[in-house]
């Protein structure tokens, strides 16, 4: 019995073994060295040319006019000219909580502001905000059915730029929150920093989102 | 007019021209290495096709040891790796698509309640996670702990418990499992949070690979 035993636990270890080795693959880590190999100059300038032409292209992908970053997670929002800062801005962006659709078990708004890459759609000059159904919402109140009803003036700042489904980068009544993430996906700025980004950016800026 | 107007519009144009031109795409690369230039043309061709798409993707830099959130070919953000490994290193060499976003903790708004609930931040990151990508990689992120002993147990039970699993399912069903292609990355607290925020679903990743032979 106790020889069984014995020979089976052996069996079993050496099976993990061979499992173990080959499933641990060659690891590679960054403490790992190269071996000197021969170089063919031939190849070598062949690669170094491919490499050059392939530079030259992902280059002319990138955007030779002023466009706008906006690091989400660290608030901020830059104007850029190649390397070079424009305009470093204090903004407040989405505040990721959720809010359920009433009436609806799994609908849910995020309050995210979206992240990737999109373009200036609209500029606008005092702008009003046309609530939607979460604004009402989110305060217990009932939504109205006229449209006049969800007309606001006055909150958004002096201009606003629409960056498509509904986003903006917008003023706010609250700029002790800027550096904050606090919106429902918008993107504020303070007046003076607003006042710069639309007269800086056109109707197609690239506007860099994450 | 009309003549010397475009003159000038061309002369304006040529700074942002030359800038795009002079731009070194790959920062720490040997030119003196086929094996290292092999590397960055591969990835480089890969990177033309995220590039030429309105998206942002992550580059994980091995050779520069960084981990570079691009668009368009620009450098948006850059966390530093403080050390790395991978299994099956040589396979490393696709572009890959986030399946899902590590889970966040977001707080829910009760309007009954009346109070403003808190948003989430930086800190509501998660500072060791798994990312699934496909095709098959698992990327497994580990936060440096600065001396911080329960942490570092609870990282190392993370890392375990990933290659215990694999070994598990590969001796009970004789299959290599589909995530055996591993990375992990060791970063700060602060970068692990950075990128746990910065991914989205589906976002496209690439992976430069160091001239290890």
């Amino acid at each position: 019995m106790k020889r069984t035993f014995q020979s089976l636990s052996s069996a079993l270890i050496g099976l993990l073994l061979v499992t173990l080795v080959q499933n641990s693959g060659i690891t590679v880590s960054d403490a790992s060295t190269a071996s000197p190999t021969a170089i063919d100059p031939t190849l070598l300038h062949t690669l170094q040319v491919r490499y050059k032409t392939l530079g030259k292209q992902l280059t002319q992908l990138m955007p030779t006019q002023p466009y706008i970053l906006v690091d989400t997670a660290r608030n901020h929002l830059y104007i850029k000219r190649g390397d070079q800062v424009v305009l470093d801005a204090l903004a407040s962006t989405g505040s990721g909580t959720i809010l359920d659709k009433p009436g609806d078990s799994k609908g849910q708004w995020i309050f995210d502001t979206p992240r990737g890459e999109f373009t200036v759609q609209s500029r606008l000059t005092n702008p009003v905000w046309v609530k939607p159904d979460w604004a009402f919402i989110e305060e217990g109140l009932e939504v109205p059915g006229s449209q006049a009803d969800r007309v606001e003036a006055g909150v958004l700042g002096e201009y606003a730029l629409g960056f498509g489904k509904g986003y903006f980068i917008h003023g706010t009544l609250y700029p002790r929150f800027l550096g904050k993430n606090v919106t429902h996906g918008c993107i504020r700025l303070n007046d003076d920093d607003l006042k710069r980004v639309y007269h800086l950016a056109k109707v197609g800026t690239s506007i860099m989102i994450f | 007019m009309n003549v010397l107007r475009t003159i000038l519009s061309i002369l304006l144009s040529l700074p942002s021209v030359s800038w795009a031109a002079e731009q070194e795409v790959i920062a720490t690369l040997d030119l003196t290495d086929p094996a290292a230039l092999q590397e960055a043309t591969r990835v480089l061709e890969e990177e033309i096709k995220l590039a030429a798409r309105p998206q942002t993707y992550v580059l994980i830099d091995l050779e520069a040891k960084a981990i570079l959130i691009k668009s368009r070919g620009v450098e948006l953000h850059r966390l530093q790796i403080e050390r790395w490994s991978a299994s099956h290193f040589s396979q490393l060499a696709t572009a890959y698509h986030l399946l899902e976003r590590p889970p966040i903790n977001r707080r829910k708004i009760n309007p009954i309640a009346g109070t403003d609930q808190d948003p989430i931040s930086l800190a509501d990151m998660p500072t060791t996670f798994t990312l699934r990508l496909s095709p098959p990689l698992t990327l497994l992120v580990i936060s440096h702990t600065d001396g911080n002993l329960w942490q570092w147990a609870i990282q190392r039970g993370h890392a375990w418990w990933h290659r215990l699993t694999s070994w598990g399912i590969t001796l009970w069903t004789g299959n290599r499992p589909p995530s055996s292609l591993s990375l992990h990355l060791t970063v700060s607290l602060d970068h692990a949070r950075s990128l746990a925020w910065t991914v989205t679903e589906d976002m496209p990743f690439l992976i430069r690979r160091t001239t290890i032979p």
